[in-house]
């Protein structure tokens, strides 16, 4: 095990927004954290990070998370602050600085980028202003940002989220290209079919608690599933074998 | 730019760097030449570095007591308000940010005119001191009442704003009260480089000396502040000190700018964006190409003002503002063209 998460609660003032979890996250594997808006996702991704402070305990390794700058941990936001006037050679060579520091351009880092660009088929695109990107495009030069910088886990919030669906999946091909290196990778989704399908380990979370957690196979076909999205979806397996989750209409009560 | 095969093009060049330094020392020694008495070009090279050959006499006391002081702090003042401009621009994510921003200006502006309508004659002397702590304490206060101390860049804007209209109330009010100090306190407000004397550039260099080099030791990380706290972060930068960091040391170094010489407009928005624009690179590691960039335009500025109209002299923040608000004006225009 990578993380342990012991008792670990986070509250804004009054609010409780994670409650009592405890969990343990698999290294070198997918984890995706599936649930509803309001469900503590994000926040959870913010401790993992080590920025947000918490009572109970995160260990990675051994050692507690919380403003540990030892780590390398990358961070993929959902709604990322665009830096105006930057490209995209300058914004993926920023993810260089933890291992390299600031504003160093050994010919090793510039070469590790040359290579993260074509992986992520932003090569050609070096010189373009990041804030000029698509949405699919702004993704994928995150990703490969997070490439650059050789990270041990990354933490993925909504990577798929206000992409087609084209998009969706040339985007997690990208976050695959990670776990080939042996890069822990923990994501948020909403769309619990895409999870299973990338995702080794699905952990369902629900008003700030962890309700079900496991091997994606397992965790889809529990009963467990539909209650914990109130018995408003139906699971279907395809002829391939492969799990579709759908919403399912409201009952008439 | 070298490019390696295999490998992307380097971000940042410091020959770009390099260049500056050179059209600044040749703008320095151009300043000292011109004025009411024309000396060489080449004796002035002499007398500035004490090779044999140089002016003696009354063109000597011109050049090192009267001219070099007002050039030296002309590129101090220029160094500080451009650096500043660059460092608020990186750190409120906004383009159009200047080293006034958060009440620095007013602040010193108000303790200007509390010296100037004072009717004990001594404070005269002490305006730079009154400014200073003007300028000090409105961004002080933008602090405390934006809260929670730098959580979010966007209240202590606003507290900024705030706090700056507030002394800007006071000032004005304290002007109509003392009709005698409209003129000296317009003067400053457009500022001048007149009172610059080895005095003057002894203390203020020392106070901007001291805020650039620590915003040059942060540039490199500065970059991090592009991004949102938690990206920074990922990558090593704790962004909250950071910030406090390079909000402090700007601001010391804007408001020593402004006791020393008055509020000279748009230098802060103007060099930063020609620099970057010029690079066609954000990246904070110019902030030293920057810094000098502004001292050429505030010491090309000032000749200006000396020689436009001589013997008269204009304020330096009309031939500033002449340049920098048509500027203004087109990096607003491209600025809604890409956002579109």
């Amino acid at each position: 095990m990578t993380i342990v998460v012991t008792d670990l609660t986070v509250r804004y003032g009054e609010k409780v927004v994670l409650n009592d979890i405890s969990l343990d996250i698999a290294s070198e594997k997918w984890t995706c954290l599936v649930g509803p808006n309001g469900a503590g996702k994000t926040t959870f991704l913010k401790v993992l990070l080590g920025m947000a402070p918490y009572s109970g305990s995160i260990k990675d390794h051994g050692i507690e998370v919380f403003n540990n700058h030892k780590r390398n941990v990358a961070f993929v936001p959902q709604h990322p602050q665009i830096p105006q006037g930057m490209t995209v050679a300058e914004y993926v060579m920023l993810g260089r600085s933890k291992r390299e520091g600031w504003g160093n351009e050994s010919l090793t880092s510039r070469s590790y980028v040359h290579r993260v660009l074509q992986e992520t088929h932003l090569f050609g695109m070096q010189g373009n202003l990041v804030s000029h990107l698509s949405g699919g495009e702004m993704q994928r030069a995150l990703i490969a940002r997070a490439l650059a910088q050789e990270p041990e886990l990354i933490l993925l919030d909504e990577p798929t989220s206000a992409l087609d669906l084209h998009h969706q999946i040339s985007v997690l091909n990208n976050i695959e290209l990670l776990k080939e290196e042996g890069v822990t990778i923990i994501s948020t989704m909403h769309d619990i079919t895409l999870a299973a399908m990338f995702a080794e380990r699905i952990v369902i979370m629900k008003e700030g608690k962890v309700l079900l957690s496991g091997a994606s196979h397992d965790v889809i076909h529990s009963p467990e599933l539909r209650s914990a999205f109130d018995n408003r979806i139906d699971v279907h397996t395809l002829d391939t074998g492969r799990p579709v989750i759908v919403a399912s209409k409201a009952e008439p009560r | 730019m070298s490019t390696e095969p295999g490998a992307i093009a380097k971000i940042w060049n410091w020959r770009i760097t390099a260049f500056c330094a050179l059209i600044l020392l040749a703008v320095t020694i151009a300043a000292v030449s011109f004025g009411p008495i024309s000396i060489n070009f080449f004796k002035v090279f002499k007398t500035l570095f004490d090779l044999p050959g140089g002016s003696t006499g009354q063109d000597r006391t011109v050049i090192l007591q009267l001219r070099l002081p007002r050039v030296i702090l002309g590129a101090l003042v220029g160094s500080a308000l451009a650096t500043s401009g660059a460092v608020y621009q990186t750190v409120f994510h906004n383009p159009l940010a200047d080293p006034y921003l958060l009440g620095a200006a007013s602040g010193a502006g108000l303790g200007a005119t509390i010296a100037l309508t004072s009717t004990n004659h001594n404070l005269y002397g002490a305006l730079p001191i009154f400014a200073f702590l003007g300028g000090v304490l409105a961004v002080f206060t933008s602090f405390i009442i934006s809260g929670k101390f730098f959580a979010d860049p966007n209240s202590l804007l606003l507290s900024g704003i705030a706090v700056g209209s507030f002394a800007t109330a006071i000032q004005t009010y304290l002007q109509q009260r003392h009709s005698a100090a409209l003129r000296p306190v317009y003067s400053w407000i457009l500022g001048d480089l007149t009172s610059a004397s080895w005095s003057v550039v002894a203390w203020s260099s020392i106070y901007i000396a001291i805020a650039l080099i620590i915003l040059f030791s942060v540039a490199k990380q500065l970059d991090g502040l592009m991004l949102s706290d938690e990206e920074a972060y990922s990558l090593g930068i704790n962004p909250k000190r950071l910030r406090i960091i390079a909000v402090a040391a700007a601001t010391l170094a804007t408001a020593t700018a402004v006791s020393a010489s008055g509020l000279i407009g748009f230098v802060g928005i103007v060099v930063p964006h020609l620099v970057r624009g010029l690079t066609h690179r954000v990246t904070n590691r110019s902030l030293i190409t920057i810094a000098m960039a502004g001292a050429a335009f505030l010491v090309v500025a000032d000749l200006g003002a000396r020689t436009l109209l001589s013997p008269a002299e204009l304020p330096i923040g009309v031939i500033t503002a002449f340049v920098g608000a048509p500027f203004f004006l087109v990096v607003l225009r491209n600025r809604r063209r890409v956002s579109q």
